[in-house]
């Protein structure tokens, strides 16, 4: 769960880009590192992947942002590996979880993946003792460029049709299209969630 | 589950009163306490050689893969890893649970020693985070007069 170090006016929170393989995560990353430009200090973007770049374990990007109320807010964004036979490996990333954007392949052929991925994310936050409805998400429809990209309103259909619609984001990471929409709707979401607790806790 | 608490200036000097103690009794290079999730709480020694941040992600996700192997041999947990290097060399080891002490020192260094006289520096550490519980169990961080209506990004892109 996020650290508040009041000695060093720190807040670090920690967001994970969840969904299937070759949805796009390690882009949105790369976009993020590759263009975000108001931030007070980025670290290097750390990639533990095979050699076909596939990630193997995590992306990792420190990233700071401006002070918030004074505090230093210090982001740190993960990836999981997508692939279906890394479940131990997404369980290990998930710990600590503030935040999480589900990314899903848009293409028709991919929904049964997406599907499986969210399924599977669920799974893994209770497996935690988490339970999705308790951390701030946000769901990206990645790769909308392509021509087989299937309508939003039927990714909404697929993956948003809960008592609770989460904020949605139309995308094409490897362009930067929607990536930053989606990261500050994130923060903007765990922000929320500890003013609303601050609110609640402090005396 | 099972969460850091607030943590203050009392609780960030006790922290680092125990790892400058650790790294006077043992010559090693740095010494870090993080959080199991990859969050670094406070280094001592020499931080600027190397990037701590990232160090403190990847040494929490390297502890957490350990407790997977130790599981699935049929073990409840180990509560340290040891690398070796040539130059340098890292253990990590398990404080309560929820926060790691990383120390990285040079390989011709017994980790044996350093091993022996982590025990104060961790039940220091320990004990100082159960204080820190028990001040505050659950505090959050009051952010109630953040304008979350203000439409200006947290993050912005670069322009084309």
């Amino acid at each position: 769960m996020a650290i508040i170090n009041q000695a060093t006016k720190e807040l670090q929170v920690k967001i994970v880009y969840y969904g299937p393989a070759k949805c796009g995560k390690t882009t949105n990353l790369e976009q993020v590192h590759g263009n975000v430009q108001n931030v007070k200090e980025k670290g290097k973007l750390v990639s533990l992947a095979t050699s076909s770049d596939r990630t193997l374990f995590f992306d990792f990007l420190p990233i700071e942002a401006m002070a918030i109320k004074g505090f230093k807010t210090k982001f740190q964004l993960y990836t999981v590996p997508g692939q279906v036979i890394y479940n131990t490996t997404r369980q290990l990333v998930l710990r600590g979880v503030d935040g999480i954007v589900f990314v899903a392949d848009s293409q028709y052929d991919k929904m049964s993946e997406n599907v499986e991925s969210f399924t599977n994310l669920e799974e893994n936050l209770k497996s935690q003792k988490l339970n999705l409805s308790d951390i701030p998400y946000v769901l990206q429809y990645n790769k909308r460029d392509l021509p087989n990209a299937a309508p939003v309103d039927y990714m909404e259909y697929v993956l948003n049709n809960r008592e609770l619609q989460v904020p949605s984001f139309a995308a094409s990471a490897s362009k930067c299209d929607g990536v930053f929409e989606t990261l500050n709707m994130i923060t903007r979401l765990l922000l929320n969630k500890f003013i609303n607790e601050g609110s609640r806790k402090t005396p | 589950m099972f969460s850091l608490p607030q943590l203050f200036g009392e609780d960030i000097e006790e922290f680092n009163s125990a790892l400058d103690r650790l790294l006077s009794q043992t010559d090693a290079l740095a010494a870090m306490i993080i959080d199991v999730g990859g969050f670094l709480i406070t280094c001592r020694g020499e931080n600027s050689a190397f990037d701590a941040t990232t160090l403190a992600a990847l040494a929490a996700a390297s502890f957490s893969a350990t407790q997977q192997m130790a599981i699935t041999i049929g073990e409840s947990t180990f509560n340290s890893v040891y690398q070796q290097g040539e130059k340098f060399s890292l253990l990590l080891q398990d404080v309560n649970g929820q926060c790691l002490l990383v120390v990285i020192f040079k390989a011709d260094n017994s980790v044996g020693a350093l091993k022996y006289c982590s025990t104060d520096t961790i039940e220091r550490t320990k004990s100082q985070l159960g204080r820190a519980q028990e001040r505050h169990p659950s505090q959050g961080l009051d952010l109630s007069s953040l304008n979350l209506a203000d439409p200006s990004a947290v993050f912005k892109r670069k322009q084309e």
